[in-house]
């Protein structure tokens, strides 16, 4: 039958069919093809930056009248170029937990009790104001999160830091980002990357620092494997600890030792000079050479500080500081051989090839995370294979807006919007947008994320504002910081959607509005800002976190400088924050533009992005056509001298084994999102232990069989996981910590980086137990 | 496909627009199974163990293997229908459908098709292509059937195949409806001229599947512990 | 080349679910009524032995009410 023919038999059934209709049911009507999957009316698609990673993918959101129905990839964005992960595919199903908030809770005799939010604000604003008269300002804190959209931490940071007075401003991003922050300023004196995304589409190797790439940020993993199909010579060289997802699709695969990292990214420096791969030409105009202090600490203590001191160096120091890192010397500690790490030097070395490395919580959550950063910084620095297309040492980040908020804003104990609390210039640029005294703002920084919560604990912090974080899941060496909420006279107010462990010690709950019920901002890890407006009403009660500061702050008598209308003011902030940027280093996009497009990159100078900063080519902030290092007083990115230094809590014979901890593909942190989204928690509803095949058996445990894992803080028993996905090798086991029903952060320590002040997830000791 | 003869077609015809016009005189009751609120759990919820799931690597080697050309390959209609009738229940060992052995008596290699696909001139068709390759016992598990006398009858029944398409929303990317186990590389059934049309799919050129499509591990929702009694 | 078509009733609260089903079957397309509990489905199959097996699914689905056949045609 031709197609045609076809077509009008077709076509003589539907009309059999609607005939019959209408005889039975007299004025129907039906809908055309495209719409059958709709009860009514048509989708509108509208674009907004994804809710989950630091990949930041563009989405197009379809509202169908009120509610979000479907997620498609925005075509037009040139970071997924309309292909999304399966969280990004069904992130509008978060709107729609049945537990969602839907009005404030206020504690009352242990009970929560809903109450409208007004009241709650009220009651916010009084206990905040309470605490403030009789123990001053430094009582309060607020606690916000990599997930805040801009003008939710730039509206926190004015409040608190410029209002109110007190550096108690912190957000989750410490525990996610803040190595990856020193390293940069430490390295090239301004912070985020100086690459782009593009990079991957010019590199001719890929190495992976650390990182799972596969699972955490899929899309970008995709294009990686797109360039590798595209030209056979791409590689993609996994270095890790533990065997993932990333290292199936791997050319090759180096397995190394915890924390060895540092050794092996400076023998790689090693080989580079031995074999005289080095760019002469980049290092004599554009480096300089610096030590730190060593025998930096790990800060497990309370008040715990340090304060780094740089001395300047030389090439000749430097080589000879490198000659304790032969390969062979570091094979013996990193269990990497040797040849491999010549192999690794060999890529870096090879003038003809482009190399990116990728990396992100391997080497941010670290004890030594910013030396770890500044070593890896070296290696580009020593071949020059830096801020060009394709030569690219990336830290991607893990959240959507660590960013674009915490880092841009400078929503951390030290920061201000533009600069530091311990500049008097940056002050007064604070104090003259903000509209209030300079001496409101105070000079000294308080405390970083783990010293705020043990500031909790010990009484000195009397008041926290948690905002879109769950730090009760989430705080290493948990049970001290979450015993310390609980404590008598803590007030804690938390702003949630679900509730959660954090929520469950809270004192006010207040109803949050999630990301496409309120109009924001996220900021990615390739420097792109995105917008998204309001597509779909709040549910109930809930307000949006900028909204709800302004509110408390209205309350405590900052009018002035919180005087937006409720319709324009989103509008007005992005207008108030982008004065603190104005510099062709850090120029914002303007509002419009924002609205129109599908993110733009900062620097926006002259009606362009620039892709690659300190590159004179591409980057109309520096000085000439060549490169220019313009954060640091000398012009020139710092290669530092970095030993390695073992880990706060290696193995040893009573805990014999590495805990690491981390996420999968499907859920999102804590889980309280991924979880409500039935196809995500279908596919991984349960956490579990990894354990190396060999050690289960030596333990006398298989797949599903229940293993208590132990340290000197806590214990977990979990099921044991064997020959999944991700395969730990002999000594460590591996935790994701999505699953609330398993705390392991009971089990893990909280030491940090000194600089960055940075808590490493990745390594504590424990010993495990059949049970 | 010949043109049938028109007469009983128009004939069809008119009878089944006599009964349209009036009030339905055919009406099938359709096995109504129950009342039965299932909620979210739609049919065939399958789910599946992913204890071991350490082989998914293959996806990502065959998809550097595998050229443009043959990902745009679409050549074959090979239906779902027949799939299923080579087989006792989704996700057994297909039978051999074909000779063992060429005219000369030289048995077939069954990797030379079977293992990257293609057409072959003997069968005059398009391969379909084995998503476990490195098992290279094939005749352990696929046998050729030479009789259709059954030597007792039997009332085997099996579950309904897997539903496609199951998306969560309009346009998501629809769950991996079946046991991975062994079907790890997915471009083997998915991708190119010999694989069953409907499960083609239309975006070959993205090479981490699992970035969207996921198993079905548990079939619950996600409750909430009941939380101890605060002070 | 069997082509057919059918007005179908979907169970009590049941439509969207049976609009899914009926989406996922390659040889059906379907014409929703917006302001009945009634769809439109036609079917094209290339066999008399696929049409029978896609009638027979069809009918098992369990948010199916009922089928009439307004049009047939092999």
């Amino acid at each position: 039958m031709t197609t045609s023919r076809r077509s009008f038999i077709k076509a003589m059934a539907l009309n059999s069919a609607a005939l019959a209709a209408t005889a039975i049911f007299p004025g129907i009507s039906f809908s055309a093809w495209e719409k059958t999957d709709l009860p009514s009316g048509s989708i509108v698609w509208s674009k907004t930056p994804c809710r989950f990673c630091g990949t930041g993918c563009s989405l197009l959101v379809g509202v169908s009248g009120d509610k979000a129905v479907a997620v498609k990839g925005d075509p037009n964005s040139s970071v997924n170029k309309g292909l999304c992960c399966v969280k990004g595919y069904h992130c509008v199903q978060i709107l729609y937990g049945n537990d969602r908030f839907k009005t404030a809770y206020v504690r009352k005799n242990g009970e929560l009790v809903a109450t409208p939010i007004t009241e709650a604000l009220d009651l916010v604003a009084q206990k905040m104001g309470e605490s403030i008269q009789k123990t001053g300002k430094d009582s309060v804190a607020i606690y916000g999160s990599g997930q805040w959209s801009i003008p939710d931490g730039y509206t926190a940071s004015k409040l608190f830091k410029g209002c109110i007075g007190t550096n108690n401003v912190e957000a989750n991003a410490r525990l996610c980002m803040a190595s990856a922050v020193t390293g940069c300023l430490t390295s090239f004196g301004l912070d985020e990357p100086m690459g782009c995304y593009e990079d991957i589409d010019h590199a001719d190797v890929f190495v992976t620092w650390g990182n799972n790439m596969a699972e955490m940020h899929p899309v970008l993993f995709s294009r990686m494997l797109a360039n590798r199909k595209s030209k056979n010579h791409v590689q993609i060289i996994d270095l890790t600890t533990r065997w993932t997802r990333s290292s199936q699709a791997a050319d090759k695969s180096i397995l190394f030792e915890p924390q060895t990292d540092l050794a092996i990214a400076n023998a790689i420096c090693h080989e580079i000079i031995q074999n005289n791969w080095v760019n002469w030409e980049f290092v004599k105009n554009h480096v300089s050479f610096h030590s730190g202090k060593t025998n930096i600490g790990y800060g497990t203590q309370d008040h715990f500080s340090f304060t780094d001191e740089a001395k300047t160096e030389d090439f000749d120091a430097y080589k000879a500081f490198l000659a304790d890192y032969t390969p062979e010397r570091v094979e013996k500690l990193s269990k990497v051989p040797a040849e491999d790490i010549k192999y690794l030097a060999s890529l870096f070395g090879d003038p003809d090839k482009r190399v990116t490395s990728f990396w992100t919580m391997g080497m941010n959550q670290h004890t030594r995370g910013t030396w770890i950063n500044n070593l890896v910084y070296n290696i580009h620095l020593l071949t020059g294979k830096i801020s060009s297309p394709g030569n690219s040492p990336f830290s991607l980040t893990g959240q959507p807006s660590a960013c674009g908020t915490v880092r841009e804003v400078g929503t951390l104990t030290h920061a201000l919007p533009h600069g530091v609390v311990m500049n008097q210039k940056d002050r007064e640029m604070a104090a003259e947008i903000w509209d209030v005294p300079v001496e409101n703002i105070d000079p000294k920084p308080t405390y970083h994320t783990v010293e705020m919560f043990r500031a909790l604990d010990r009484g000195d912090i009397t008041f926290m504002w948690i905002q879109v974080t769950n730090p009760m899941v989430t705080m290493p060496n948990l049970k001290r910081y979450r015993d310390g909420a609980k404590k008598e006279g803590r007030f804690i107010v938390v702003s949630e959607i679900y509730p959660t462990p954090t929520s469950d010690v809270a004192d006010v709950i207040l109803p949050s509005a999630l990301w496409v019920e309120r109009e924001g901002f996220f900021g990615n890890s390739e420097r792109r800002t995105q917008h998204n407006a309001q597509l779909v009403p709040k549910p109930g009660e809930a307000m949006c976190n900028t909204w709800q500061l302004i509110q408390v702050a209205r309350r405590l008598g900052f009018e002035r400088q919180f005087p937006w209308s409720q319709e324009t003011y989103i509008e007005d902030i992005w207008n108030e924050y982008t004065r603190f940027h104005d510099s062709p280093k850090h120029r914002m996009a303007p509002y419009k533009l924002l609205k129109e497009r599908s993110g733009v990159q900062w620097p926006f100078v002259n009606g362009r992005e620039t892709k690659w900063r300190y590159n004179g080519q591409y980057d109309p902030a520096c000085d000439g056509d060549s490169f220019d290092f313009y954060g640091k007083p000398d012009h020139r990115a710092w290669i530092w001298l970095r030993p390695y230094e073992p880990a706060a809590e290696s193995p040893d014979t009573e805990y014999p084994f590495w805990l690491n901890t981390g996420r999968v593909l499907e859920h999102w942190h804590t889980g309280s999102m991924t979880r409500r989204i039935p196809i995500l928690h279908k596919a991984v509803p349960e956490s579990y232990v990894e354990i190396n095949p060999e050690d289960a058996k030596a333990l006398g445990v298989v797949n599903g069989s229940l293993v208590k894992i132990i340290s000197r803080r806590g214990e977990m028993a979990m099921k044991a996981n064997i020959n999944g996905r991700g395969n730990p090798s002999r000594g460590q086991v591996f935790v994701p910590f999505f699953d609330e029903n398993y705390l392991i952060n009971e089990v893990t320590l909280d030491a940090f980086c000194p600089i960055s002040k940075q808590p490493d997830y990745k390594k504590c000791a424990v010993k495990l137990e059949k049970v | 496909m010949e043109i049938p003869s028109r007469k009983p077609a128009k004939l069809f015809f008119l009878f089944a627009g006599i009964c349209a016009m009036a009030i339905p005189f055919i009406v099938f009751s359709a096995l109504s199974i129950g009342s039965q609120e299932r909620g979210s759990q739609e049919m065939a919820a399958q789910t599946q163990d992913l204890s071991f799931d350490h082989n998914g690597g293959v996806i990502f080697s065959a998809y550097d293997d595998t050229t443009y050309a043959y990902m745009e390959g679409n050549s074959t209609a090979r239906t779902l229908e027949y799939y299923y009738t080579l087989r006792q229940y989704p996700g057994s060992p297909p039978y051999i459908v074909h000779d063992l052995e060429d005219e000369k008596g030289q048995p077939y290699e069954c990797l030379s098709c079977h293992g990257k696909g293609g057409f072959t001139q003997s069968m005059n068709r398009f391969t379909p292509v084995t998503p476990h390759p490195e098992q290279s016992y094939c005749r352990q598990c696929h046998v050729k059937p030479v009789t259709e006398e059954m030597f007792k009858a039997t009332d085997w029944k099996s579950v309904m195949p897997p539903l496609l398409g199951r998306s969560a929303l309009a346009g998501s990317p629809p769950p991996i409806a079946h046991d991975i186990q062994m079907r790890e590389n997915c471009i083997a059934c998915h991708v190119g001229p010999g694989t069953v049309s409907v499960l083609r799919v239309e975006h070959p050129m993205r090479g981490n599947c699992r970035q969207c499509h996921l198993p079905q591990v548990a079939a619950g929702l996600f409750t909430r512990a009941p939380q101890p009694k605060q002070q | 080349m069997p082509i057919f078509s059918y007005l179908v009733y979907p169970e009590h609260n049941k439509k969207q679910h049976l609009i899914d089903a009926l989406l996922a079957e390659r040889f059906c397309e379907i014409k929703v009524a917006e302001n009945e509990e009634v769809l439109i489905l036609v079917t094209d199959t290339p066999d008399e032995k696929t049409n029978k097996d896609l009638l027979d699914r069809i009918q098992k689905l369990e948010s199916l009410q009922s089928l009439s056949m307004t049009f047939g045609h092999t």
